[in-house]
């Protein structure tokens, strides 16, 4: 008797680490009629207060079952076939006979990328050299953006001085490397993991606290890391498929990147001019307009459409310091649109991102989009539950917020974008 | 007051950070308040001007309720109230939040707080959400 694909989505509520982590095991081990071979396992900030996340783990391990493999970390929010939350864990569990998985990790992203994203796909790449599916996909789960507090300062997204700016740029590159507290790094690491494995599909996701960008964790089985990235490698006879969608729109605004800093990650002039003044004019937004409250409600509707590599890479300004723009990901300099986005349009993109999946009768699917997303749209988040929910019915989906996610595919390449919305969805060709 | 589920899904409202303070309310009057969760205090400073305020916007949902006016807020000084009504009610679950808390996450919890009590309104006699037990779990796909 041929074996069917067995999925389950498990959620906790509860507020004590422990508990949590019991409950959210035991509302998968209960609708699984076998073994999981994958346990994918997300969880926002609040543990850390009530009990912490060792204590989480130790509460999913009480009743899953020895050698599941396991990877996660904690995220600024999800969607499940429950609701959507931004408080909570969640988990998604497959047991499928015609399925091999392998997990890796590696360590110190911030330091040194390129090292961990080798260690952590040469896992996947070993543990799964034997099988005999075609079909292989890995999530490619990273440690997020951790911003350094600055003496005086603190953790901001808005610095106007320009004594502690320039400061602060220089300082970048030494926090990543001593204390490995800055931007997460994970384009590098997603471009690494691609030259190592390019014949996966992947998905791109990063870990999370509550949109403070203070800390965040990874899970790796029993061990909780920070700073890591860790994979989930699978090849299966199923079909799939990945894809992302952003609903940026371009407008008739562009300028040109003169000179970037801070090993590509600051746009320091445009158009020979210091950066911001420079975008504010072409803005036609007045001096001063751009403050730590205002940022949220003005700048991040207006994304710009960078190039890595010859790829369009549009992403948020998430951070100004003076003159400078700080950029969550490696750029090039070069021409440059200005994009703008509404929430009519972020939902758009989920719908025309459902809709490239028409032919697939799915399984199961799993999604990372930008945590910004959540921050827009708040509670309407909800309408995107609702769509995900109309296309998988009562086939399990887990959809997790981050802050830097994309695809890979042999066919289209990497698309590394902000505010978007990345789908990997397993199931049967429909015929 | 402690058995009241209303006042337990409260209660988990006021354990986010950033909730400072949440009530079900009408004008003039705040029917359920969490149960052993207090207001945090740095409201209390400014309390009585926001209750007033309150009251002036809870004339506003009374007149609009009914033609789906579904949520209201407004900003004082430093701290912004947000107003999720319930459906064709003068009632609206009420939370008071930092000027610049991450308000998007929050809303995500305020409505399914709000969901919770309109359920537990629904179906007064049944258990719901804030009051499971360990045995209980959730329904899975």
């Amino acid at each position: 008797m041929e074996l069917k694909v067995e999925t389950a989505v498990g959620m906790s509520r509860k507020w004590d680490a422990r508990e949590a982590g019991r409950e959210v095991a035991e509302t998968v081990i209960q609708n699984l009629t076998r073994p999981p071979d994958f346990f994918l396992l997300f969880s926002t900030i609040h543990y850390e207060k009530y009990g912490g996340f060792q204590e989480f783990l130790n509460g999913v391990w009480d009743v899953l079952p020895k050698e599941t493999p396991l990877i996660g970390g904690t995220v600024a929010g999800f969607i499940n076939n429950y609701g959507c939350f931004s408080r909570g864990a969640s988990a998604l569990a497959v047991s499928y006979p015609s399925m091999d998985i392998a997990i890796g990790v590696g360590k110190n992203t911030k330091r040194n990328p390129n090292r961990a994203a080798k260690q952590c796909a040469d896992m996947i790449q070993s543990g799964l050299k034997e099988s005999a599916y075609k079909n292989k996909f890995l999530l490619n789960f990273i440690s997020g953006p951790v911003m350094p507090s600055i003496p005086g300062v603190g953790q901001k997204k808005y610095i106007r001085s320009g004594f502690i700016s320039n400061f602060a740029l220089q300082a970048l590159g030494l926090s990543q490397a001593l204390v490995q507290k800055g931007l997460g790094r994970e384009d590098e690491i997603f471009e690494e993991t691609a030259k190592q494995l390019p014949d996966y599909q992947m998905i791109l996701g990063t870990s999370m606290d509550d949109y403070k960008g203070m800390r965040n964790y990874q899970f790796y089985n029993d061990k909780l890391l920070t700073n890591a990235v860790v994979n989930l490698g699978i090849a299966t006879d199923l079909s799939l498929n990945v894809y992302t969608t952003h609903g940026m729109k371009e407008t008739d605004l562009h300028f040109t990147i003169t000179k970037l800093g801070a090993g590509n990650h600051a746009i320091c002039k445009i158009n020979d001019k210091p950066a911001v003044p420079e975008l504010l004019r072409i803005l036609k937004w007045p001096e001063g307009f751009l403050t730590e409250e205002t940022m949220i409600h003005t700048i991040l509707y207006y994304p710009i459409s960078l190039k890595r590599h010859g790829r369009e890479v549009p992403v948020v300004m998430p951070m100004i310091m003076k003159d400078y723009i700080i950029i969550p990901c490696v750029i090039d300099d070069g021409e440059v649109s200005i994009l703008t986005v509404s929430g009519k349009d972020l939902i758009n993109a989920v719908k025309e991102n459902l809709h490239y999946f028409d032919g697939m009768q799915p399984e199961f699917g799993l999604f990372s989009a930008c945590m910004t997303i959540l921050q827009t749209l708040g509670h309407k988040t909800n309408i995107l539950q609702e769509e995900l929910h109309h296309y998988f019915k009562d086939k399990s989906f887990l959809l997790f917020y981050s802050a830097g996610e994309g695809t890979y595919s042999p066919s289209k390449n990497i698309t590394y974008a902000n505010m978007s919305f990345n789908t990997a969805i397993f199931g049967n060709s429909k015929k | 007051m402690r058995d009241d589920p209303i006042a337990n899904v409260l209660d988990d409202l006021m354990r986010l950070d950033d909730i400072l303070a949440c009530m079900v309310a009408r004008r003039n009057m705040i029917s359920v308040m969490p149960a052993s969760e207090g207001f945090k205090p740095e409201v209390n400073q400014i309390w009585d001007n926001i209750h007033r305020a309150m009251d002036d916007v809870f004339g506003v949902i009374a007149a609009y309720s009914q033609i789906g006016l579904g949520e209201m807020e407004f900003r004082l000084q430093d701290y912004e109230v947000l107003f999720y009504i319930f459906p064709d009610t003068e009632n609206a679950l009420v939370a008071i939040v930092p000027a610049l808390a991450n308000k998007g996450l929050l809303e995500v919890e305020i409505e399914n707080a709000r969901r919770e009590i309109l359920k537990i309104l629904e179906n007064p006699t049944q258990k719901h959400g804030s009051q499971k037990k360990d045995d209980e779990v959730y329904v899975t796909a």
